[in-house]
């Protein structure tokens, strides 16, 4: 899950797969935009055919809790 | 053609009375199809459906005594927070709207203080409702969107349509207050932006843009904006458009494939996102990417609500699809100045509307018409600082050129504007950051897009703590600060000082 979402993740940053960590921080770290996140699982919404809550995404910072809140949903 | 309209209930009989069979509102709804599994459909409404829901609202509010009250609504984008807003203003109360990101306790007060009396909310907002039937001693009704509701005593919306009770024989006036709208204001404290039917209908009526009955607008933006209130719904609605609600801003892409429409309102934020979809694709020829990604039918972004750099401008353009940068702002019902397909130049935020006038005092923007606000609800200080002789002073700073197009250079007041056009004050988060012992000061500014917050710690108090790594400590306070704030609010850079913050004569920290 980690490797398929640096995967997507660079298609919305301007960051080398290597260099992002479970802990790096989609704002802070990465330069993501909120919207460009929201954008993001939007995409991850038909890639993994799952349904993802805007509400509950909101405190999602950082790579690792993006693959856990995933990962339960899968 | 645009006729100008100066209520908001004239606004929407015409448009029936011209559209009545047209789709009005087009939004997505799950149903059970083949095999159980549930599937995504298009449901709409006519414009004749939607003017007889919002009288039939309007006669069910007056019966329960709430005609000339104010009422406030929150809740996601849907027909029936639309429906339920037109039978508000049209019914002769105020519409209060509120922000859906909003903590519970922070509505509470609003409703509060807008001396609200009822409270129209969606399923989401079912905490909300059970906190204000508590918090809210005004509060007389509590109503919900739909049909069923888990809250006590509350009424739903669905069920006072259903009983079909005649309008009745009123029509607001020009001059009736139809809408309290707050926005950040520069002490902390939001302000109420009083405006009338004429602020609201005219501001959306004044310019044609040029839309075509049928035109298919998708309103992304949230709806207690402004911006999204006048050009989306009121403006839309004035031309006969076709309305399309965005389910979430997860969905934009999906729901452009969904909805094909031809025109979006959108601010900078997502302007910047979709540059980056058409440029990934850069080896594609043009015309088949914008295809891919926004459809054959599109031609249009109007942008609003925070500066646009513009570069996206010209980059759009190679894809077939303009950019028209407008600008406003609340107390203005919003729309100040738009480029529009007959007067346009790139850099500028176009010609000021034909219902307002624009001059220049020490650089700052001042505008005068039928388009400015009554006042601020109850802050009779802050309406004094704003309003002068009937000129609305904006706060922001620009020029005219010699064809009457604006430009904005900057701003006055101290008020950070983010990407995506909500109005932050930084005082409002300086002082909930500021309350803990371990910050003697702080200042909290924009920086590249995103909110900082730059802290001179207590060193005294961290050293008799003995807090050895002051720098995890304070982004733990900015973390705690983070969690009970929405999105927009939340500060994502810390800066540590060594050294106070240099003060003015009032000993207050020089911002600039």
């Amino acid at each position: 899950m980690l490797e398929q979402l640096k995967d997507i993740i660079v298609n919305y940053v301007e960051v080398k797969k290597e260099d992002i960590k479970p802990e790096s921080r989609f704002i802070e770290d990465l330069g993501f935009t909120s919207f460009d996140f929201m954008s993001m699982l939007g995409e991850i919404e038909d890639v993994m055919d799952v349904e993802i809550d805007q509400e509950q995404v909101v405190d999602i910072r950082t790579v690792q809790e993006a693959v856990d809140y995933l990962e339960k949903l899968a | 053609m645009n006729e100008l309209r100066s209520t908001i209930y004239e606004l929407l009989v015409k448009a029936q009375e011209a559209y009545g069979t047209l789709d009005a509102i087009r939004y997505k709804v799950k149903e059970a199809g083949d095999g159980g599994k549930k599937e995504t459909k298009v449901a709409a409404k006519t414009y004749t459906q939607l003017r007889q829901d919002s009288e039939h609202f309007s006669a069910a509010l007056n019966k329960l005594g709430e005609q000339g009250k104010h009422i406030a609504l929150v809740g996601a984008t849907s027909y029936s927070w639309i429906a339920g807003y037109y039978g508000i203003v049209n019914g002769g109360s105020v519409a209060v709207p509120l922000d859906a990101n909003l903590p519970a306790e922070d509505l509470c007060e609003l409703i509060d203080r807008a001396d609200a009396t009822t409270f129209l909310y969606d399923a989401s907002k079912e905490n909300v409702a059970l906190m204000a039937a508590e918090k809210c001693p005004k509060l007389q009704h509590l109503i919900a969107m739909e049909e069923e509701t888990e809250v006590p005593g509350a009424l739903s919306m669905w069920n006072l349509i259903a009983e079909a009770l005649q309008r009745p024989d009123f029509e607001p006036q020009p001059e009736d207050l139809a809408m309290i709208m707050f926005t950040s204001g520069t002490t902390g404290k939001s302000k109420g932006v009083m405006l009338t039917h004429r602020n609201l209908a005219e501001n959306a009526t004044a310019l044609d843009m040029g839309y075509e009955p049928g035109t298919v607008l998708m309103s992304v933006l949230p709806i207690h904006h402004a911006y999204c209130l006048s050009m989306d719904i009121l403006k839309g609605t004035s031309v006969g458009a076709v309305i399309c609600i965005n389910d979430s801003l997860l969905r934009v892409a999906k729901n452009i494939k969904l909805f094909e429409p031809n025109m979006i309102l959108m601010v900078p934020l997502m302007v910047e996102t979709l540059a980056k979809k058409l440029e990934e694709a850069s080896l594609i020829p043009a015309p088949l990417v914008k295809i891919k990604v926004f459809g054959r039918q599109f031609h249009t972004i109007c942008s609003g609500g925070a500066y646009l750099n513009p570069a996206y401008i010209d980059l759009f353009k190679k894809y077939g699809i303009k950019i028209l940068q407008g600008y406003g702002m609340t107390e203005c019902a919003p729309v100040i100045s738009a480029n529009s397909n007959s007067a346009f130049k790139a850099g500028s935020v176009g010609r000021c509307l034909p219902n307002c006038e624009v001059k220049i005092v020490d650089e700052e923007i001042w505008v005068k018409g039928t388009s400015v606000m009554q006042g601020y609800y109850q802050m009779p200080e802050e309406t004094a600082q704003t309003l002068e002789d009937g000129w609305l002073k904006t706060g922001d700073l620009g020029y005219i050129d010699e064809d009457g197009f604006l430009f904005l250079t900057g701003r006055k007041k101290n008020l950070i504007i983010t990407p995506n056009g909500e109005n932050v004050s930084p005082e409002e988060i300086e002082n909930r950051i500021g309350a803990h012992r371990l910050v003697q000061e702080v200042l909290v500014r924009d920086s590249e897009g995103v909110i900082e917050a730059e802290i001179f710690p207590d060193y005294e108090y961290a050293s008799k703590k003995k807090i050895k790594d002051l720098q995890a400590q304070l982004q733990s306070v900015i973390d705690d600060y983070n969690k009970t704030a929405p999105l927009y609010k939340r500060v994502f850079k810390l800066k540590v000082r060594d050294v106070e913050f240099e003060k003015n004569t009032t000993k207050k920290i020089k911002r600039f």
